[in-house]
């Protein structure tokens, strides 16, 4: 089992849930991401979500949107994240998934991405906009070198398409907690829970809820329905208002109500 | 109709922004785009609709002059009126010239040429496999064209191939021979074309000699006046640059 797959299993025989802490990369230099990583390991992050800055976050709010633009201004790519997941690497044995566009990865080379990625102690991809319909030659590159393939569940998928995510999925399943983009409310939605409850009907996989999670009162309410609570806008806007901020004491603060 | 304020807020950041609106509001709205891109089958629904531009030229052109054209010129934003012209015609022996937006120059960020030397090379942008201006790293290249129409990074996938199989050709005209051919258009024969259309007359204009007592089809896609004001403008800034007039100083 991959090292995102025994982080969550080893959450389950520990009776809680896992929590998955999103960055992007870069923001506000690479250097603090590596030390961000450190932080939230401390913190208590089972696995961390490397968002690779593009140019064109479709998926993404405000929040992420402008920390990928600052991201970009100083430089940041692929290249540079994968460096950077290998300082991770070197002094962590976080789990690492790295969340970018598909147009990066097609321009870095597919295959040398997985390669490399895996060379950097990378454990998983998600591609964003890269629905597994037409992610077979993505899918079985992944899996030549072991890394895990997550995808992301809507809530207004089919059955039917909800398996083909799951199927599609390794490590995990991203579970999207509401239509939208990525970025901060108040309330877990309304279609959190029926999603996951479907999703759990068709795989044996944990998954994760994510999408508009920034309190430590909806994280409790996104643990109770799934095996995971993605955590990304909220941590991102606390790095842009305070690049130096004690990221370990705001994990620790978001889990408190778990 | 709101502003798009994010990213560098020009034609592909408003489909961004269009995009995320519909992911949100998925469950009462569709999200169209007014040209051949995007996931398909759009492209390809998208060019057999314009089609009727082609068939009908082609019918039209037959009836008139007893004989098809030598050659079709259009210009190439996301490129859904050019194809709709050139579909039709597909099988004839006829030519045909796409014409892109070369903005102020060949520099990145300066045009919209995707077909212009190294700047476009194949990506997925709003979910279209096709020549794509981006960097090195596959971030999206800012664009300009003083034609907002033709101001996006990517372009149709069947333009992409036809170019690939060699049977349309690709050029791409500056903006200051854009507004040229807009003001020669409308002082030598009444019409205003669209400030995306006058990259076609800009093309002919430049290519005129070679042509020459042939049969061209030159597709007007829009009408300029909605661009009277973005005409004005230039040419205020253009006299401003330049106060002797030379550059333009027989229309001021």
């Amino acid at each position: 089992m991959s090292r995102i797959g025994d982080r969550f299993a080893r959450a389950r025989n520990e009776g809680r849930k896992a929590f998955v802490a999103f960055v992007t990369a870069g923001d506000p230099s690479l250097e603090r991401t590596v030390e961000a990583a450190r932080e939230m390991a401390e913190g208590g992050v089972d696995v961390l979500e490397l968002g690779v800055p593009f140019s064109d976050p479709m998926a993404d709010g405000p929040v992420i949107q402008r920390a990928s633009e600052r991201a970009l201004r100083r430089g940041t790519t692929l290249a540079g994240v994968l460096a950077a997941a290998r300082s991770i690497r070197a002094g962590t044995a976080l789990p690492i998934l790295l969340f970018t566009y598909f147009n990066p990865v097609l321009r870095y080379g597919p295959a040398r991405l997985a390669r490399e990625a895996v060379d950097s102690g990378v454990d998983g991809v998600l591609v964003t906009d890269l629905p597994p319909e037409e992610a077979g030659g993505w899918i079985g590159l992944a899996r030549e070198t072991g890394l895990d393939t997550v995808f992301l569940a809507a809530p207004t998928s089919s059955d039917a398409r909800l398996g083909l995510v799951a199927g599609a999925s390794r490590g995990f399943v991203y579970a999207v907690s509401r239509t939208g983009v990525t970025g901060e409310t108040h309330i877990l939605s309304d279609d959190a829970r029926p999603l996951v409850r479907r999703l759990k009907s068709l795989t044996d996989a944990p998954v994760a809820l994510g999408f508009g999670i920034s309190t430590p009162e909806q994280v409790r309410a996104a643990a109770e329905v799934a095996d995971g609570v993605v955590v990304g806008s909220a941590l991102v806007r606390f790095l842009e208002e305070t690049p130096e901020g004690d990221l370990a004491g705001r994990v620790r603060w978001l889990k408190s109500a778990m | 109709v709101l502003p798009v304020e994010s990213g560098s807020r020009t034609l592909k950041d408003a489909i961004n922004e269009a995009l995320r609106d519909w992911v949100t509001n998925v469950r009462t709205t569709h999200y169209l785009l007014g040209s051949v891109l995007g996931p398909h089958p759009y492209p390809t629904m998208v060019r057999d609709f314009q089609s009727v531009i082609g068939e009908e030229a082609r019918a039209q052109f037959l009836g008139r002059e007893g004989a098809l054209p030598d050659l079709l010129v259009a210009c190439v934003g996301g490129g859904s009126n050019a194809i709709g012209l050139f579909h039709p015609f597909l099988e004839d022996p006829v030519e045909m010239v796409g014409v892109e937006a070369g903005g102020r120059s060949a520099a990145p960020g300066d045009h919209a040429a995707r077909f212009l030397g190294a700047g476009g090379a194949a990506g997925i942008l709003h979910g279209t496999h096709t020549y794509v201006l981006q960097d090195d790293a596959g971030n999206v290249l800012p664009t300009h064209s003083i034609a907002a129409g033709l101001d996006y990074p990517a372009v149709g996938p069947e333009h992409a191939f036809l170019r690939d199989q060699r049977r349309v050709r690709y050029a791409s005209v500056t903006d200051d021979e854009a507004l040229e051919a807009f003001h020669v258009l409308a002082e030598t024969e009444g019409i205003i074309p669209a400030l995306e259309s006058a990259h076609a007359v800009a093309w002919l204009l430049r290519e005129a000699e070679s042509w020459r007592g042939r049969r061209v089809i030159v597709n007007l896609s829009g009408r300029g006046d909605k661009d009277l004001g973005a005409v004005k403008t230039e040419r205020r800034n253009a006299q401003d640059n330049d106060p002797a007039g030379e550059r333009d100083g027989d229309r001021s």
